[in-house]
């Protein structure tokens, strides 16, 4: 189909002009095409509780969830939780981040002994669980907005953290060598030999307290707050209103994708260069 | 003697940290720096440990909390890895192909979100929360999994098959062996979720485990009881961990690709 478009349009292109209709249609097919497996996952979705496989109210048919969703999103209800819930989320990631990439860079670069007596508290606090610590939080710093903010600070920390400390101490010690044998000193050796090599890491540890952080954030606003995404899941389910709990759900999960999505775009701009990264 | 007294002071260097850590929080909280009722000093959680662990409560505790995460882990392993397996080899790519958006997607749902229907489905019994733990162990698995079997290299495939081996013998003398480590790195990452998200199921809703042992303190402000459970949660996490990776030293006794 798309051959015979491209054909048709292919007549009246100059040399090297690129045939835009054809791409334009490509996308859409591939597009569909690599859509195939969600859309049957939501037919089926949309048909079992109607046919009554499964009890109605307990599984809400997507037309009902995008119905709840839209009269959310209309009356009000939904964004001022979004925003609560993503400022949380991000001003604890970046305080996260302001404070633990240049300490990683001090603990890595300048003072390695530092770094080696403090490498195992520095991997106990990043294996103590977050959730036993949840209680400790809000004693100290109550139930307001600062002790979820310090707990996705927490949280987000270790990760960048120790990621950057492994980043720069795994930058390539040849490549600062032979810099310096050309002169290279200071911050130009810093901005252009060793932050480089070390992006990599760093950026790693940036994206996994990212996805920590969400998920934390979520269980955070379910347990001890009164607004945010995760409380209105658990306000949902309190009050057994089933749509408005798959609604919450589907809005949790689409940030979620979104968030992973602008790191990959990230990814693919600061970090194409590297040539060894597997991913699925 | 030089080099004994360089190997002391090196050790002595590494555990440094940890001794200065465990003497601030001991007398940070005496001195009153930090209010002593919300961090306890190190002695008092000491104590409570051993109160804990001499009257079989740390047992029963620790028993049922690993209970449940193991049933959910070798749950989420015996689904997660043949699937993975099965998506990553044996399926035609077209259709691995597919679904991956698809599994995405569900990878990407939290939880958390998805406790109340668990509990809808599945009553507030066991399973609800062994279901939590296995739907947000099966994900790394089966990421990891796909992975591994995808990484196998091909030349090692084409040689066997050029020898005339069959589709099992390569699947059991070629694939399983060569994506065995990732497949254990990706159970390591999925017992680390399992366990974290293990913690948070028993803090909501559960009568026995060590997540309990730390919502009943907090609700009872018995600060030193609650530290006792994250110190040993925290030491269970390690040991679970290092139990897998001698799992995996011993099933892998050959070396992998450097």
């Amino acid at each position: 189909m798309e051959s015979i478009i491209r054909k048709i349009t292919a007549g009246s292109l100059k040399y090297g002009e690129k045939n835009n209709v054809a791409v334009f249609l490509k996308n859409i097919t591939d597009g569909l095409r690599n859509s195939i497996s969600i859309l049957i996952f939501v037919a089926i979705w949309e048909i079992v509780p109607r046919v009554g496989l499964v009890p109605e109210t307990f599984v809400a048919p997507p037309s009902v969830v995008l119905q709840t969703l839209v009269k959310l999103a209309t009356d009000g209800v939904l964004l001022p939780h979004i925003e609560i819930s993503l400022f949380r989320a991000v001003s604890g990631f970046v305080l996260a981040a302001m404070i633990g990439i240049p300490l990683g860079f001090f603990l890595g670069g300048r003072f390695r002994l530092f770094e080696r007596i403090l490498n195992p508290v520095l991997h106990l606090l990043h294996a103590v669980n977050p959730f036993s610590l949840f209680p400790v939080f809000i004693l100290l710093f109550g139930i307001g907005e600062f002790s979820k903010v310090a707990i996705i600070f927490w949280v987000c920390l270790w990760p960048v953290l120790l990621n950057t400390i492994t980043g720069i101490k795994n930058v390539d010690a040849l490549l600062i060598k032979s810099a310096r044998s050309m002169g290279v000193k200071g911050l130009d050796l810093f901005l252009k030999v060793i932050l480089p090599g070390a992006s990599v890491n760093i950026f790693h540890g940036l994206k996994t307290s990212c996805g920590t952080a969400f998920f934390i954030l979520i269980a955070a606003e379910m347990i001890g707050a009164s607004n945010g995404l995760g409380w209105l899941v658990f306000n949902a389910q309190t009050n057994y209103q089933i749509p408005k709990l798959f609604a919450t759900t589907v809005t949790i999960a689409s940030l979620g994708l979104f968030l992973n999505y602008l790191f990959l775009r990230l990814e693919h701009k600061l970090i194409k260069w590297k040539d060894d990264i597997v991913q699925y | 003697m030089k080099k004994v007294w360089n190997q002391i002071l090196s050790r002595g260097i590494d555990l440094s940290g940890l001794v200065g850590f465990f003497f601030l929080w001991e007398f940070v909280p005496r001195l009153g720096l930090v209010n002593e009722q919300f961090i306890p000093p190190l002695s008092k959680v000491l104590l409570y440990l051993w109160k804990l662990a001499s009257d079989g409560s740390l047992f029963i505790h620790t028993a049922a909390s690993l209970q449940r995460m193991g049933l959910g882990l070798c749950l989420a392993i015996l689904i997660g890895v043949p699937l993975g397996m099965f998506l990553g080899g044996a399926a035609s790519p077209t259709f691995s192909k597919q679904l991956k958006p698809l599994l995405k997607i569900l990878g990407q749902i939290n939880a958390f979100s998805l406790f109340p229907l668990f509990i809808l489905f599945f009553g507030i019994g066991e399973f609800a929360k062994i279901a939590i733990i296995f739907w947000s162990t099966v994900w790394p698995v089966l990421f990891t999994t796909i992975l591994g079997v995808q990484q196998v290299d091909p030349l090692y495939i084409k040689s066997a098959r050029s020898i005339g081996a069959d589709r099992l013998t390569i699947f059991r003398k070629v694939i399983l062996p060569g994506a065995a480590p990732v497949i254990f790195t990706g159970i390591r990452s999925g017992a680390t979720q399992a366990f974290l998200m293990l913690m948070a199921a028993e803090e909501v809703g559960a009568k026995a485990g060590l997540g309990w042992v730390i919502l009943n303190s907090a609700v009872n402000s018995i600060m030193p009881r609650l530290f006792a459970a994250a110190i040993v949660i925290a030491i269970l996490g390690l040991a679970i961990n290092y139990f897998i990776l001698f799992l995996e030293h011993t099933i892998i006794d050959w070396n992998p690709e450097p």
